[in-house]
């Protein structure tokens, strides 16, 4: 289990990153954390000839907190995500998201950049991105651009990412101050990718009706996705057990779930009535300034 | 055949300097050019944590990681774990509550261990299962481990 | 003199662990020669297909490779594998895939290049033609008369088939009150050693000899089996076993071995290959998958007269456990019960997965989980608690020794009161009224009970029912050396080997003992090496053996080396050797103990002066000494034989909670009490206790090998080979029984596979107990949430296994 040979490239900075990225185009990969890149190559999957190496590339590794937005960069690190004391204040369902994400050791190495890029369709950060409806800041030598999360994500680990482009940031847009959340997985074994994981946020009018609300499925399509059905269901609503099983089953029958040696199709669906149930059950119990 | 690429690395205080090929893994450099091979490679894609390594202080999976990728950083492995006089406190509680059998798991669980003891000095037992979840151990079901790192922990100086 | 026992019976903490802990260097992969070469193969992407043509010039002509080596060198090279026991009718197997390939990931060119990366790239340029048949994956299709055949020259699928009457079997049906039926299979799983398999193999052409360094557990038998491959003499191959990162029974590929030194001779310099995990998941072994179909003959009280088995094994594509899985299943056939008759048909059935091993246990999982399946059938046909139909079925301890219809001799035990302890520690009344109330608003809760022998050190005579009197491998035994040194030193060799279980910690206390020293002055060798280490043909680390073989061996040349020792300081006291008292490293005369010297005076004179009087009539202070254990006998006309040797046991209890609606199982409480006997270090037999259990319920639970309909593995990677960490594991609670065996020279039964024998059966009977109100019996494992969920949702009322 050896890598094919390749050539490591080291990229500076951004700009020497798009130039190589530009004249290697299909010949080349982009390298950050290497957490599933890697595991890839030993097994002889992936044979890029030119590896572009981002972690010596100087300013990709920021976190920046506003009133409206969490930004960062394309290399920061999973766990210094899971360690930033403003995300767990200001986006605490990221930090809940990314305590899911493998173990330790893996998140230590593993950037955020890379996750969104590889779009597993069972992954953490590409689900909260789609929930959170977060920007992907795309840059190559042709210029920038700002993709919504519901468009970068295409298919089957395919994105609307170009050949000589290179995600440099995500924005993901705050929820309302005291909106409540929950993210929640099931896998067969603890850190391993989820059969279902679901991302809830919700929040409530002065009236107590649901005002807010986001419901996001990972594992169950080719792509993370919200549920609008779901969403539709809970907006206005009443909080309580009979609406948010009313959601979970419109979750559950808005997907049309892959079966694999982990769980069949039927079971990704029954995961997903159930969890978004219990996590919106959950993110009531969160929502703040609630009598 | 690739371009080799210069690294000069630090690993458990002493410096090297070597050509690598691109694909060498850190592992590999680390067990066949250093003869560094207290860290073992289990299963090359990241699942078994065998081949932990602090890379700059955060433990690392030296399969997923190319040596050309470490050029300038320091490398803690196993080997630079006990200092001449004593066992870390990590190992002596291993030994006495028979935390290893064959042992192949064992530096890299101890690894994961420090860093999880540095982050919580006093962890519950479902923390210590869950901060060590990325080591597996075929031999012990872990009991022992987990008594192990809670025997380290309450002599306070696991760091 | 002293036959206190100061060091056998502490939790001593082990002398290997240093080294394992700090700096290593041991295990295969550490070591290496000047000019070594790495090996990788092409392995077969079809699980069966003619090989039509094999194109290996690209890769010869790649930098850096040395020798390549395919199906028709190895046929031209070797001699097709002689199988551990051989059979009658034996298939032609080599190194690499001959003409056909029989599994997907078989060995069918092997590279020899500078180095692994160098080996995988010139891999990759060869070209392999197939012409791909159909295979065949299940056995029972492979017994149809029409199957494809896995190995045409045999003339069907079937490597082996017998039937065991024991005792009046139709009498105890005809007494029967009630029949119970029952079918249940298990699937293919491995403990995969974190340390995958590794050989590395010198050839010295000068005297046609090979120096290999490598993987096994059975060193004498393989180096055997690697000689007979090359026709030479056994004098021509030194085998060296460093210690294993693992074994658990997986270790056992002679074939490999051979590839590494053909490749070796053909490159013409020392050859090394380290399995990756892929290779190791796809091609080590797995053990055998089977279907078991059984009949109980049960009394109105709830005593089972009989039962009787029909078991058909998938052995894969291999000839190396031929038979093993179905005969060593003989062992714990009867488990903790006085059936009066029991019946066996087994088949070892080829097919076209990947040769099985002899995993934990071998065979003995799926037998305790067969026979614990029927317990709990029978007391839910009786609506009898499950802890009651076993209490009403114990061998009692009265009873013991206890001889089984099949001939089995159980030593020693107390069934009853194992369960009743482990039933109090999880307070098992109370824990049904909790159950009781928490289904009143649907909690599945449940109580898993699995009471079991663990048998230890086989009898190799079983081989017999296979190959008939005439085979010459038969019973068991170990050997061992003892060396007292200049300085009052030991050294103890043996056959056995380390693969983790701290054998040489636990021979330093038993050799510390016999001769009076501190046990850190004993040093045990864990690297085996064939010139150098006594071995008879049993020797190694399998079977739970070491308690009653590799012990007594080194006991018998402690005990001489002790006599020896005694004489000498006789001699040199001047007193009589009956008078002397050994202890403290010190030899003494009784009532003078100012008349005194120490065991480093004696025996650095008896190396260094040899103008002295030897009162053995020789210098030195060494003794061999050959055990064979004379329980181990030949099978008798009733085809009755002691299949195994010692019998601890064990009784599991499960406490698990289901998720109604997800179905996720979390085991909430686990505990095991266990009886292995006197225990040499208590710390070492904890730890194999708990591991083994984790064994079985990762099996129960998590672990699966998948093929598809095509025989392709989809579980080549730990990402869906689904090993348990830390956090998918119950703490595993224990408390320990001691009824020493009458058997064994210290009293000691086996430990090491225990729990992987009893944990599956334990977790079957928490699930179903759990599944009460939705009535679904549990009839296959592993237990997937997701399968559940399907047989809930289409109110199926078993658990069964899609065959693959």
């Amino acid at each position: 289990m050896k890598p094919a040979p390749f050539n490591l490239l080291r990229p500076k900075n951004v700009e020497e990153a798009l130039a190589l990225l530009q004249s290697h185009r299909d010949e080349a990969k982009v390298l950050a954390g290497g957490q599933s890149l890697v595991p890839l190559m030993n097994f002889r999957l992936a044979q890029p000839h030119n590896l572009i190496d981002l972690n010596g590339v100087v300013g990709l590794n920021e976190i920046r907190v506003d009133e409206r937005s969490l930004t960062l960069g394309a290399m920061v690190r999973q766990r210094d995500v899971e360690r930033s004391p403003a995300i767990a204040e200001r986006l605490p369902i990221l930090r809940e998201a990314i305590e899911q994400v493998a173990h330790p050791a893996i998140r230590n190495r593993g950037t955020v950049g890379g996750s969104l890029v590889h779009a597993d369709p069972a992954a953490e950060l590409p689900l909260l991105a789609i929930a959170l409806d977060a920007t992907f800041q795309l840059r190559s030598a042709r210029g920038s651009r700002s993709v919504a999360a519901r468009d970068f994500y295409q298919g089957y680990l395919s994105t609307d990412i170009a050949p000589d482009e290179l995600l440099v940031e995500i924005v993901f847009h705050l929820p309302p101050p005291g909106a409540g959340w929950c993210f929640t997985e099931i896998a067969r074994r603890h850190g391993d990718f989820a059969i279902v994981a679901v991302a809830v946020l919700l929040d409530f009018g002065r009236d107590r009706s649901v005002n807010f609300a986001r419901v996001a499925l990972g594992g169950v399509g080719p792509a993370p996705l919200r549920v609008a059905a779901a969403e539709e269901i809970l907006l206005g609503g009443r909080p309580g057990a009979e609406l948010y099983r009313n959601a979970g089953a419109a979750a559950a029958q808005a997907v049309e779930p892959p079966a694999d040696i982990h769980a069949s199709s039927g079971y990704r669906r029954q995961l997903t009535g159930v969890l978004v149930r219990r996590a919106l059950a959950t993110a009531e119990g969160r929502v703040k300034g609630q009598a | 055949m690739a371009e080799q690429i210069s690294i000069t690395v630090k690993v458990n205080g002493m410096e090297h300097t070597a050509a690598v090929e691109p694909r060498r893994s850190l592992v590999d450099f680390l067990r066949h050019d250093l003869g560094l091979v207290g860290t073992h490679v289990g299963c090359e894609h990241g699942v078994c944590g065998a081949c932990t390594v602090m890379l700059d202080g955060r433990t690392v999976r030296s399969c997923l990681l190319f040596a050309a990728q470490t050029d300038g950083a320091e490398i803690i492995t196993i080997e630079g774990i006990a200092t001449d006089e004593a066992l870390h406190p990590l190992q002596l509680a291993f030994q006495r509550h028979h935390a290893l059998q064959c042992g192949f798991c064992t530096p890299g669980m101890i690894l994961a261990a420090l860093e999880l003891l540095r982050e919580n000095a006093d962890p519950s037992e479902a923390e210590i299962r869950v901060g060590l979840s990325g080591n597996l151990c075929m031999c012990t079901g872990y009991v022992n481990i987990v008594r192990a790192v809670r025997a380290a922990a309450s002599t306070g100086k696991a760091k | 003199m002293s036959s206190a026992k100061k060091w056998v019976g502490q939790a001593l903490e082990r002398a290997e662990d240093v080294r394992l802990m700090t700096r290593g260097g041991h295990f295969i992969d550490d070591l290496t020669l000047p000019g070594v070469a790495h090996a990788a193969y092409v392995r077969s992407p079809h699980a069966r297909a003619r090989i039509r043509h094999i194109d290996v010039r690209r890769a010869l002509e790649h930098p850096g490779v040395y020798a390549v080596i395919t199906g028709e060198d190895v046929a031209q090279s070797t001699r097709p594998q002689r199988g551990r026991v051989p059979l009658p009718n034996s298939p032609r197997v080599y190194a690499v895939a001959y003409q056909q390939v029989r599994y997907v990931g078989e060995p069918v060119v092997g590279i020899a290049a500078v180095d692994r990366a160098t080996a995988e790239d010139a891999a990759e340029l060869v070209q392999v033609e197939y012409d791909p048949l159909p295979p065949v994956l299940d056995p029972e299709e492979a017994l149809k008369p029409d199957a494809p055949s896995v190995f045409e020259e045999i003339g069907s699928n079937v490597l082996w088939h017998d039937t065991f009457p024991y005792g009046d079997v139709e009498g105890a049906f005809a007494a029967a009150d009630t029949v119970v039926n029952e079918r249940v299979t298990i699937h293919r799983y491995a403990s995969t050693p974190l340390e995958t398999f590794g050989v590395m193999a010198q050839y010295e052409p000068a005297t046609d000899s090979f120096t290999i360094w490598g993987h096994t557990q059975q060193p004498a038998q393989d180096l055997h089996v690697v000689a007979a491959a090359f026709g030479v003499s056994p004098a021509q191959i030194r085998l060296i076993i460093p210690p294993m990162g693992g074994s658990f029974g997986n270790k056992v590929r002679p074939l490999f071995i051979i590839a590494a030194a053909l490749l070796a001779r053909k490159a013409k310099r020392p050859v090394k290959w380290i399995e990756d995990r892929r290779e190791s998941l796809l091609a080590l072994g797995h053990a055998a998958d089977g279907i078991m179909e059984m009949s109980a003959a049960v009394k109105a009280d709830g005593t089972v007269l009989a039962i009787k088995f029909r078991n058909i094994e998938n052995e894969g594509a291999g000839i190396d456990f031929a038979g093993r899985h179905n005969l060593l299943m003989l062992s714990n056939i009867a488990n903790c019960y006085r059936f009066r008759a029991i019946s066996y048909e087994g088949y070892s059935v080829v097919t076209n997965l990947c040769p099985v091993v002899a995993n934990r246990g071998i065979g003995k999982p799926f037998m305790c989980f067969a026979v614990e399946r029927m317990m709990d059938a029978v007391a839910r046909a009786l609506k009898l608690d499950r802890a009651e139909i076993r209490y009403r079925n114990f061998i009692q301890p009265d009873q013991f020794p206890y001889d089984t219809p099949g001939g089995q001799t159980y030593d020693s035990g107390d069934y009853p009161e194992m369960l009743r302890r482990a039933l109090a520690a999880v307070d098992y009344e109370k824990l049904k009224r909790e159950q009781a109330e928490g289904r009143q608003s649907g909690r599945l809760l449940g109580i898993g009970i699995a009471t079991a022998v663990e048998p230890g050190g086989s009898n190799l005579s079983y081989g017999m029912l296979i190959s008939g009197p005439t085979q010459l491998l038969s019973g068991q035994g170990e050997a061992a050396r003892v060396r007292l040194e200049t300085d009052g030193t030991a050294r103890v060799f043996t056959g056995g080997l380390d693969s983790g279980q701290g054998h040489a910690t636990a021979l330093a206390q038993i050799v510390a003992d016999e001769l009076g020293l501190d046990v850190k002055q004993i040093r045990v060798a864990t690297t085996f090496d064939s010139a150098s280490h006594p071995y008879v043909m049993t020797s190694g680390v399998y079977s739970n053996k070491f308690h009653g073989h590799d012990t007594v061996a080194a006991i018998g040349a402690a005990r001489k080396v002790r006599e020896k020792l005694l004489k000498r300081a006789a001699a040199l006291l001047e007193a009589n050797p009956d008078d002397l008292v050994l202890g403290d490293g010190r030899v003494s005369v009784r009532g003078a103990p100012q008349k005194a010297l120490t065991i480093a005076q004696v025996a650095a004179r008896a190396y260094w002066s040899l103008a002295d009087e030897q009162p053995d009539g020789e210098p030195g202070l060494e003794a061999l000494y050959y055990y064979s254990n004379p329980l181990a006998k030949h099978p008798d006309e009733k085809k009755r034989v002691r299949v195994q040797l010692g019998f601890a046991s064990a009784a599991h209890v499960a406490v698990v909670d289901i998720d109604p609606e997800t179905f996720e199982i979390k085991v909430l409480r686990y505990v095991v009490v266990h009886d292995c006997g006197r225990q040499i270090n208590p710390g070492i037999v904890e730890g194999q206790v708990h591991g083994a259990a984790a064994h079985g319920i990762a099996a129960a639970l998590l672990e699966e090998f998948i093929y598809d309909e095509n025989g392709q593995l989809l579980t080549t990677s730990f990402m869906d080979y689904l090993k348990p960490t830390a956090a998918d594991l119950p703490n595993i609670e224990g408390d320990r029984l001691e009824t020493p065996s009458p058997l064994t020279l210290l009293g000691t039964k086996g430990v090491g596979e225990g729990g992987a024998v009893v944990a599956p059966a334990a977790i079957a009977s928490a699930v179903e107990d759990a599944l009460a109100p939705l009535g679904i019996h549990i009839a296959a494992l592993p237990i997937v949430p997701s399968r559940l969920f399907e047989v809930a949702a289409a109110g199926g009322k078993r658990y069964e296994n899609a065959r693959r």
